[in-house]
């Protein structure tokens, strides 16, 4: 790990303007929320739901752009700061990646919040087990099964095309990657589909669930409603963190031999 | 028609898929990132020839 916390810093210095903007967009979106007037309250909340949905999506685009940012780190063919040793390329892949999460998790988790916060104007006030899977579960589910697998796919894109800087245009290996992708992206899915609820589904929002049940139903929460929340399988999770780890190695591996 | 239409589109697109290759090939010495190239040129080619979406 020789100079991870460097290459760390050093990730911090480059991209310090894009998380501050990153984190800051959530003022934004928390204004954005309260601008929503309608006075059916289900469709109030609905719209606000909707609002948290898109600034996931924009964030995580944002996201993407900010770990995509290979040459940035050097001006001119120097690096900006001295590094006494050259760090591995696997260490500068993955101070980028646990950089760029750090920054996606804070982001994350203040939306659930923030969902939170529109179910309590709502009307409806989830037990505490709900509120941590708003606040906790839910993002980092999405965090491992969706952002993380698209931020790794995002540096093996441009590392694989830096790879061919020297030798010609980089628009080539672009291409071909990004057209590919959804190909794989197919085949990959289409596996997962036939491997999920194998393993125990994770039970999520039950309480969240009951509560606004009875709030549809106009009656009181103490009525039996026997809602198990959403059943979540967990192979998703685990097939793209994998995939993730797969695709940060592979892009490790390619710094190494190119630019080591 | 429509039929050799799209025989010759699929015919264009695997030239240039093979031109593609060809360039990802030679344009670097690591190993990783021809295999790389290979897996999604290799996706391509596949949709090309024998694909349905």
């Amino acid at each position: 790990m020789r100079g991870f916390k460097t290459l760390l810093w050093l990730e911090y210095r480059r991209s310090r303007v894009w998380a501050a903007a990153f984190l800051g967009s959530l003022a934004f979106w928390f204004w954005g929320l309260n601008q929503v007037t309608v006075r059916d309250f289900a469709e109030r909340a609905g719209i606000r739901v909707a609002i948290v949905g898109v600034a996931a999506a924009v964030g995580l685009v944002v996201l993407c752009f900010m770990i995509g940012r290979l040459r940035g780190e050097t001006r001119h063919g120097q690096y900006q700061v001295l590094l006494l040793t050259p760090p591995s390329g696997y260490v500068h892949v993955l101070a980028r990646a646990v950089f760029a999460l750090a920054a996606g998790i804070v982001y994350y988790v203040i939306l659930g919040g923030l969902l939170w916060w529109v179910a309590a104007r709502a009307g409806i006030h989830p037990d505490a087990g709900s509120v941590l899977q708003l606040l906790l579960a839910g993002p980092f589910y999405g965090i491992g099964s969706v952002v993380l697998p698209f931020l790794s796919w995002t540096v093996l894109l441009m590392v694989f095309s830096s790879a061919f800087r020297l030798s010609g245009p980089s628009w080539i290996p672009g291409i071909v990657m990004v057209a590919g992708t959804p190909f794989l992206f197919r085949w990959i899915s289409e596996g997962i589909v036939n491997v999920s609820y194998r393993l125990p589904a994770w039970s999520m929002f039950g309480g969240f669930t009951r509560l606004i049940e009875a709030a549809e139903m106009d009656i009181e929460t103490e009525v039996v409603i026997t809602s198990q929340g959403a059943l979540v399988p967990q192979e998703p999770l685990w097939i793209m963190l994998a995939l993730s780890v797969v695709m940060l190695a592979i892009a490790g591996r390619i710094w190494q031999e190119v630019e080591g | 028609m429509t039929q050799a239409f799209l025989i010759v589109l699929r015919l264009m697109a695997l030239a240039l898929l093979g031109y593609f290759a060809y360039r990802l090939w030679l344009g670097t010495r690591s190993w990783t990132t021809r295999a790389v190239a290979f897996v999604f040129t290799g996706a391509l080619a596949w949709q090309f020839i024998a694909g349905t979406w």
